[in-house]
């Protein structure tokens, strides 16, 4: 593609004007304000532009690259076991491998995958019985409702944001300062979800949430999204210290909002994807304005105090001391497919209104990668991998999606319905493949019946092992928070007062030692410790233990999807630490206050407050074997009540046949419980 | 064909050339993006595999791309960055200069505290040849002194930020940034472990804690967090949460897993023997045998008063920081894979005010310790395959700063290798006159990296992981070398 470069003064002021004028204009209008394919090229021409790599057809061609447009819902002939579009385009899928999916998961296994996956916590028995007694037939509808509606569901799907933010509290390095309003920035993602904040709302206060609604202080702490990464106020060059947060900053927008990483092609044209340094250093030229350092001051949010805009400047190798072309700030010229601008803040204004005019770019309703990507981070915290499974690389060296149509089908719908994300959850968990069975449930089964599941699953495994066409849901394990979350919940003990500045539960000692004194000052109200893991205090140097071995993100860098280890650390974690002893003593000590006396009724609450359901007789004959050996052992080993762990509370002990013995036991079973498989993962 | 090698050959080029072959492969290859597709298919079938067997036992032996010539680790990291003219790298013309600027021929210099203008500081204590190779040592270090011919001193590395914590993670991460994979991390995914009763890589930190950057110094980033550094200290205690609370007995627990896993097995026999499932059952005895073997690891009572004596272990001052280094040798001993030993706390060996009394202090306290390492790892027959490597995250300037102490130098500073696959009383590469810049046989750190990683027989471009689209390794994005004229 060749253009003439040089365009006439005259006829660059005029363009200027007219992008001004039309800046403040409505969304709906500003159409008005694309400039045709030449005029654009144009506009954009900066220094940099003069040997930049071209985009061709070819990297247009790209999946995630096209314009978003709705696809019509297949209908294949046999459309299994579809309860809407989504399954439709799942079925055919199946189809096309010759595939039949699993049936759908028993009642119980459905409200606790339910409730972990939409709050974060386990269902109580009391739900567990009235779901499984509701016959009436919009009970699941009526579940995913009230699920949706409560306060859990911010404090669940906020950390699934904050991975993405990389959000910490401290500013890490050395001295891994405090930020002391951080916090308000995680209460903001959770009262937005809470309240079904349209995702296109949701992006433009992150990036812009100053200038989009200057009235509204809340709007400005929406924008410490950008400023939430490690930074090191100390360094010994401010000037540094503002280019390294503004590339960070940069190339984590990129990978959050567009999948796009763009971080890449700092110091040279990116390696696959068709982003050049220049791209990346208009983009990066957007905030220049909005960032502002102070020698030993830690950053919180975005703010700019003057519409004066400064050339920007591609740095040569991505070093900071090497200035080299000028850019103009500009969007990504591969995504750019209506030739939008930047353009220059109008008469008046008191900002250079850049990060509105990204903001609003990245919501346009036709944008390649803004509602696919938010739709394909959706459906990963659902089934436990994107239809993508690269979240935050949708570019060449990205996979590609599983289902294309039925990704951008969804990515259509949460545009159409008003980026509503309360309204994609309720598609997708309404949708017969997230109600699938896991696993052939043997329950009720003939023996004829159990070796035909059987072989059908184990076709499904040989067949599909990393489970693509999602014949049956995926199991997963629950993330640290939620680990912790559901102990405290088995025991009885959540605390689930929201908001407010993050706590600080006593930590092992041993682990005290290594930080310095007052980084980690326990939160002196002990009723305080048992809150939510969401509003643990974020340290960037350190995190709970918990929460670390089970694979919390150390904040330093964008997560979009965590790791899920297995470790002997855990192991020991979860076997010996404080932590886990207080939740089962906590445990036993609600269970006995249910059953003083009667072990088989012990073990029944033990299986219904932890694992939300009813033990199998064996199961429930195993465990009650056990209460009475481990009863046995302890007395053998002649333990006194000083000796022992007993429940919390432990019931008076006026009451004739509580034996400590027996109470000491029971502590052992729900830790064994709290421990097991079935605790850690849902089916 | 493998598209990624395709890909990998034409970056080499030019640019602008790479971005027109890319789209002229991607245009070509009959559908290229399918083909890139079909690799990430391919590589996901493997990597399933790959992943199954990592879940099941992260620490299972794998074998290293090429014969190593060391099979496991000792990194003493000296935390706050040593002085290389006061130890290793004798500088003549800076005792000449001592008091006087730096000459203007050595042009601009980025320091942490603008020391560029202070006065030369002379080497503090005086160096002598030392051993039969004559290795200099000064007499900061008198027994590390007798050990001079095991040592390969490589003068001339060099780093890229004079700042404490990115020094940190960039001699640890390779990067100096914040949150990746570790050298530890690295050899550890790499290797796995011959030690299946304890993690395979051990970190053990100064007691006194305050390490600039903390713990993702030792951290696994992007790798599985099986593979992140494990911190143990001596005592009974060694790893956090390892032994039962006080008010559960050891039989007790012992029965209390053992319904656990009766719990976990009929769980998994429903789910079809589910892998992750598998691992961890198999996680949980694990941690069980590790209740064992880790306090019996750190347990020095066993041990020979002369052993005990030779680290030090016997006097206040060395006592310390040489029982440290004696766990070190009995975790090396029994097959751990890599163990890392911190020295100094929050100030460490930062010495800004006083080279003579820093530097006096810490090497009074690791000296003896060190050269009783190196001694008894030899006559164990452990040296030979085992690499010994000592530095710090930088060095220091030949200016002076507060009149005595030095700023921080990441220009030019020393890091020496003992042991498994190194030339032994060897001086490599040099800074310029004063000790300011590497000047001869550069090494930059990604240049040590690949050279360890080297020596444990991985390549370091092969040790790598796909993330976010990209490789991700050790060396970073940059080429690194592997510097030859050291391996033995």
């Amino acid at each position: 593609m060749t253009a003439p470069r040089k365009l006439s003064r005259a006829l660059v002021a005029c363009l200027v004007a007219t992008v001004a004028v039309s800046l403040a204009v409505s969304r709906s209008d500003r159409a008005t304000t694309r400039a045709d394919d030449t005029i654009q090229h144009e506009a954009l021409f900066d220094e940099a532009s003069a040997d930049e790599l071209e985009i061709y057809d070819t990297d247009r061609e790209h999946w995630s690259f096209t314009p978003l447009a709705r696809p019509a819902v297949p209908m294949p002939a046999d459309l299994k076991d579809a309860r809407g579009a989504i399954d439709c385009f799942i079925a055919e899928r199946l189809a096309k491998r010759d595939l039949e999916p699993l049936p759908e998961a028993d009642r119980v296994t459905l409200i606790r995958r339910l409730s972990f996956d939409l709050v974060g916590l386990p269902p109580t028995p009391d739900e567990v019985d009235a779901f499984v007694a509701d016959d009436s037939p919009d009970a699941y509808e009526r579940l995913v409702d009230r699920l949706l509606a409560s306060p859990h569901y911010g404090q669940r799907w906020g950390q699934h944001w904050l991975d993405l933010a990389r959000f910490a509290e401290t500013d890490g390095f050395e001295h891994d300062k405090l930020r002391p309003e951080a916090w308000r920035y995680r209460d903001w993602v959770i009262d937005a979800l809470n309240a079904d904040l349209p995702y296109d709302r949701f992006v433009a206060l992150q990036l812009a949430g100053d200038e989009v609604a200057p009235d509204d202080p809340q709007s400005a702490i929406a924008t410490a999204f950008c400023l939430s990464g490690p930074d090191m106020p100390d360094i010994n060059s401010q000037e540094e210290r503002r280019q390294n947060l503004l590339t960070e900053m940069t190339a984590t927008v990129g990978s959050v909002f567009m999948a796009l990483q763009v971080g890449c092609a700092q110091c040279h044209d990116h390696k696959y994807d068709p982003v050049s340094q220049a791209d990346f250093y208009r983009l990066r030229t957007i905030f220049e304005p909005a960032v502002q350092v102070e020698a030993n001051k830690s950053v919180f949010v975005l703010h700019e105090d003057s519409a004066a805009t400064k050339p920007g400047h591609l740095l040569v190798r991505g070093d900071w001391r090497r200035p080299g072309a000028e850019v103009k700030p500009a969007f990504p010229r591969i995504l750019n497919v209506h030739g939008d601008q930047v353009p220059p803040p109008p008469e008046g204004a008191a900002t250079t209104r850049r990060r509105t005019a990204l903001a609003n770019w990245l919501i346009e309703d036709d944008h390649p990668l803004t509602s696919r990507v938010m739709a394909n981070r959706v459906w990963q915290h659902h089934f436990g991998a994107g239809l993508c499974r690269t979240t935050s690389d949708f570019g060449i060296a990205g996979e590609e999606p599983s289902h294309p149509e039925l990704l951008d089908w969804l990515a259509s719908d949460l545009v159409n319905r008003g980026w509503s994300l309360k309204r994609l959850h309720g598609r997708i968990v309404a949708s017969a493949a997230y109600r699938r069975a896991s696993r052939v449930n043997r329950t009720g089964l003939s023996d004829d019946d159990l070796a035909e599941s059987q072989a059908h699953m184990a076709h499904l495994l040989e067949a599909d092992p990393a489970n693509r066409s999602l014949g049956r849901f995926p199991r997963q394990r629950l993330e640290g928070e939620a680990v912790r979350d559901a102990m405290l919940a088995a025991a009885g003990a959540l605390n689930t007062r929201m908001g407010g500045p993050g706590i600080m539960p006593p930590l092992p000692k041993e682990l005290l030692e290594t930080v310095l004194a007052d980084h980690w000052k326990v939160t002196p109200d002990p009723a305080e410790h048992d809150r939510r893991s969401i509003y643990v205090f974020a340290r960037r140097n350190l995190r709970l233990p918990i929460l670390e071995v089970f694979d919390r993100p150390d904040a330093n860098a964008s997560c979009p999807r965590r790791n899920r280890s297995t470790t002997a650390v855990q192991s020991l974690l979860m076997v010996n630490s404080d932590f886990s002893l207080t939740a089962a003593r906590k445990l036993a000590g609600a269970v006995l206050a249910g059953s003083p006396n009667d072990a088989n009724e012990q073990v029944r609450l033990v299986f219904r407050r932890a694992l939300s359901r009813e033990p199998e007789d064996d199961e429930r004959m195993a465990a009650v074997a056990f209460l009475a050996d481990q009863t046995q052992l302890l007395k053998d080993e002649g333990r006194d009540a000083g000796s022992l762990a007993r429940p919390d509370p432990m019931p008076d002990a006026s009451g004739e046949s509580l034996d400590v013995h027996e109470a000491a036991a029971l502590v052992d079973l729900c830790l064994a419980v709290l421990n097991s498989s079935e605790f850690l993962y849902v089916d | 064909m493998n598209p990624w090698a395709e890909i990998d050959r034409v970056r080499s080029q030019s640019t602008k050339r790479c971005h027109l072959d890319r789209r002229r492969f991607l245009a070509t290859a009959g559908g290229g993006i399918g083909m890139l597709a079909l690799a990430s298919l391919v590589a996901d079938s493997a990597g399933a595999a790959e992943g199954s067997s990592r879940l099941a036992n992260p620490y299972a032996v794998r074998p290293p791309h090429f014969a190593p010539r060391a099979k496991r680790v000792i990194w003493l990291f000296m935390h706050g960055g040593p002085s290389q003219v006061d130890l290793f790298d004798p500088k003549p013309q800076l005792a000449k200069l001592a008091g006087q600027p730096l000459p203007e021929s050595f042009g601009m210099v980025m320091t942490r505290r603008q020391v560029a203008q202070n006065p030369l500081l002379g080497p503090v204590r005086p160096f002598r040849p030392r051993g039969k190779s004559g290795l200099p040592i000064s007499d900061f270090l008198p027994y590390l002194a007798d050990c001079a011919d095991e040592l390969c001193v490589i003068r001339s590395v060099h780093g890229d930020s004079v700042n404490h914590p990115q020094s940190v993670y960039q001699m640890n991460t390779g990067s100096i940034l914040m949150g990746k994979p570790s050298m530890g991390s690295w050899v550890a995914y790499g290797l796995g472990s011959e030690n299946q009763d304890m993690p395979a890589f051990v970190v053990l930190p100064d007691p006194g804690g305050g390490l600039k950057g903390g713990p993702p110094a030792w951290g696994c980033g992007i790798l599985p967090v099986a593979y992140q550094g494990v911190t143990m200290r001596a005592g009974t205690t060694p790893i956090l949460d390892l032994a039962p609370p006080s008010l559960i007995s050891q039989g007790q627990q012992r029965a209390t897993i053992d319904f656990l896993q009766k719990l976990n097995r009929r769980h998994l026999h429903d789910r079809d023997g589910d892998d992750e499932l598998s691992a961890r059952i198999a996680a949980y005895e694990l941690a069980f045998r590790m209740q064992a073997a880790a306090p019996e690891l750190v347990d020095t009572t066993r041990e020979t008063p002369e052993t005990l004596a030779l680290y030090g272990v016997d006097q206040e001052s060395t006592r310390e920081f040489g029982q440290r280094c004696l766990l070190a040798r009995r975790m090396i001993e029994n097959g751990v894979r890599f163990v890392q030993l911190y020295s100094g706390d929050t100030n460490g060996w930062d010495a800004h005010n006083d080279v003579e009394s820093n530097h006096g202090q810490l090497c009074q306290r690791t000296d003896k310790p060190i050269a009783g390492l190196l001694t008894d790892l030899k006559r164990r027959g452990l040296l030979d395959e085992t690499l010994v490597v000592w530095g710090g995250e930088f060095g220091r300037m030949p200016m002076s700063e507060s009149g005595k102490g030095r700023d921080h130098n990441p220009w030019g500073y020393t890091v020496w290798l003992a042991g498994g696959g190194v030339k032994g009383g060897l001086a490599y590469g040099a800074t310029d006159d004063v000790g300011l810049r590497a000047a001869e046989n550069k090494v930059h750190v990604r240049d040590l990296h690949a050279t360890i990683l080297h020596l444990l027989g991985l390549d370091y471009q092969a040790l790598s992981v796909l993330h976010n689209g990209l490789e991700e390794r050790l060396t970073g994005p940059d080429e690194a070398h592997v510097v030859d004229d050291i391996l033995a």
